[in-house]
């Protein structure tokens, strides 16, 4: 019986075939079961193309670095604040009195992708020690003097300390009564809880500020 | 077969769902031949729009593109017959350390033909005194400036794009100040001063570069030695970073190849190396002058790669530890055994 094949070709790949129906004959009829093989092909090869799009999209952002940021586990029994928070108790540093200084333009926030942007090849040693934000300005002092001033909020403690130690100049001296502070030449650093501060004068005035101002925004780090 | 399907006096054509007759089986094979092929076209379409939204979505975003962007050419010189290869000069006046070393090179009119642009590449990165050894010292620069236009250059350009606030930058460097009192025509990084060429590099393929290393015809790289964090030197090669615009992340992701990708585009005319003071620790940003030393040195050639290797040992490395020096020579840049070159050495 002719219309067996007919109806498999039909019914298994849903398609008109080339073979139009009007004028079928037995000769034509023929043809019918090598398109259907050829059609099933097309239509399984066009169907595992749609498959591997999605895994292949997914494949490329992860390339990419499309990735959700490694957090830093939060010491079991504390809560950290969250990302919001903590950038505003970052920039509330800087407001108020800052030991008679105050900032010139605007605070500018670095997040982990930023920080490139901000001290270039020095990011990376700050992000393998879970780095959240950094908050760099410019700052005047009371006699009109600059200062340049970033403080980087580690997440934790432990990390700050890390940053501190790995960044101490050999040269630079421990400042009495300031534990966790060094001072070199035209500049200050030092770690308090998780926050990591890198103060930077520009003239001999500005130099002299540098402790005032570092006691100032220590205070308000507690 | 059914018994649906057998041949009956009441229904003598089999297979109802087929062939009812044959004006019923010409329209419901149609009608089947249409679905079919709404269904095909359709998926087709789905596919083509889905393969095509990923590979635009991908172009856009892995900096791939092959359009037809300007390349850079190459700014470098013939090299006369006999010349210096290299000149390191040792003194206490930075300018006069300057001229010693063209000098030593054949003259700045080796160089720079009469009428030519040029634009100057020092450092200019970071919001920084030229005390704290982060950026080039002006005064190198400045005199770079002057014996560029003594040799008949109609213009020069200066320019860089900063990390820091280009305003402070160009300002806190004595940079700008320096330049412009010497002649030179100072183009800070605003976002008109970009231009996207082809880099053709292994991991970049485009870039927005400051449009003077594309206009001019010849470029005159001016660093500073110093150490950084992640390649542990910043000197001649790394210099070109300060030539493109856009986020850094990317360039950081295989640092000593993204080097040599933007150092290879740019082949610029002459080098001067300067180690006035040198940053040991804490670069590339600095600040504390404890961390700076003074060594009152200027090194100038066409070699960047040999340039590097002899900054490499003023900051105690060993040039085969530093990656983009060993990249640059496999790129065919230049050499690290700068000692085998014709070198003049001269104070100190």
């Amino acid at each position: 019986m002719q219309a067996a094949p007919e109806a498999a070709g039909a019914s298994i790949i849903g398609l008109a075939s080339p073979c139009n129906l009007r004028v079928i004959d037995a000769a034509a009829l023929d043809c019918r079961p090598a398109l259907a093989v050829i059609f099933v092909a097309v239509r399984i090869f066009v169907f595992v193309v749609l498959a591997l799009i999605p895994p292949a999209f997914i494949g490329w952002m992860v390339r990419e670095g499309h990735r959700a940021p490694a957090q830093a586990a939060a010491p079991a029994g504390k809560v950290r604040p969250s990302g919001a928070e903590a950038d505003k108790i970052l920039l509330a540093l800087f407001q108020g009195d800052l030991g008679g200084a105050k900032v010139k333009d605007k605070v500018t926030l670095y997040d982990e992708k930023g920080l490139f942007d901000s001290i270039d090849g020095a990011a990376p040693i700050f992000i393998e020690r879970h780095f959240r934000r950094q908050a760099a300005t410019e700052l005047a002092t009371a006699d009109g003097s600059d200062v340049d001033c970033a403080v980087y909020d580690m997440a934790e403690p432990a990390n700050a300390q890390s940053i501190f130690d790995a960044e101490k100049s050999a040269t630079a001296k421990p400042v009495t009564d300031f534990p966790d502070a060094i001072a070199g030449s035209m500049s200050f650093v030092f770690r308090s809880g998780r926050y990591y501060v890198k103060l930077t004068a520009f003239d001999a005035k500005a130099e002299a500020a540098l402790p005032g101002l570092a006691k100032a925004l220590k205070g308000k780090m507690k | 077969m059914s018994s649906e399907e057998r041949p009956s006096p009441h229904n003598p054509v089999p297979a109802p769902q087929v062939r009812l007759g044959h004006q019923a089986a010409t329209s419901d094979a149609a009608g089947t031949d249409r679905r079919g092929a709404l269904r095909v076209g359709v998926t087709a379409a789905m596919a083509i729009g889905s393969v095509a939204l990923g590979l635009g979505l991908r172009e856009r975003g892995s900096n791939k593109k092959t359009r037809a962007l300007p390349t850079i050419k190459d700014h470098r010189a013939d090299k006369p017959a006999g010349a210096t290869d290299m000149a390191i000069v040792r003194g206490p006046d930075p300018a006069a350390n300057v001229r010693k070393a063209i000098e030593a090179l054949g003259g700045m009119g080796r160089f720079v033909r009469r009428g030519e642009r040029v634009v100057i590449k020092p450092n200019i990165g970071w919001n920084r005194l030229p005390e704290q050894a982060a950026n080039t010292n002006p005064d190198v620069v400045a005199e770079v400036v002057r014996l560029v236009l003594a040799a008949g250059a109609s213009k020069v350009w200066l320019t860089d794009a900063s990390v820091n606030t280009p305003e402070q930058c160009f300002a806190r460097s004595g940079i700008e100040k320096a330049a412009k009192a010497a002649g030179a025509t100072v183009i800070r990084p605003d976002a008109s001063a970009f231009r996207e060429v082809n880099v053709s590099g292994k991991l970049l393929r485009t870039g927005d570069v400051l449009f003077p290393i594309v206009d001019a015809d010849r470029v005159i790289n001016i660093p500073v030695v110093k150490q950084h964090g992640l390649s542990l030197a910043s000197m001649a090669l790394k210099n070109w970073y300060g030539v493109l615009g856009g986020q850094r992340v990317k360039l950081h992701q295989n640092i000593h190849v993204s080097i040599i990708d933007l150092a290879a585009m740019v082949k610029p005319t002459l080098t001067i190396l300067d180690a006035t003071r040198i940053l040991l620790a804490n670069g590339p940003t600095g600040g504390s002058l404890s961390d700076v030393k003074q060594l009152d040195t200027v090194a100038a050639g066409t070699d960047e790669v040999a340039l590097d290797a002899f900054g490499a040992t003023l900051l105690g490395l060993n040039p085969n530890d530093v990656g983009f020096i060993v990249e640059g020579m496999k790129a065919g840049l230049g050499t690290p055994q700068w000692k085998n070159l014709k070198t003049v050495e001269l104070g100190g």
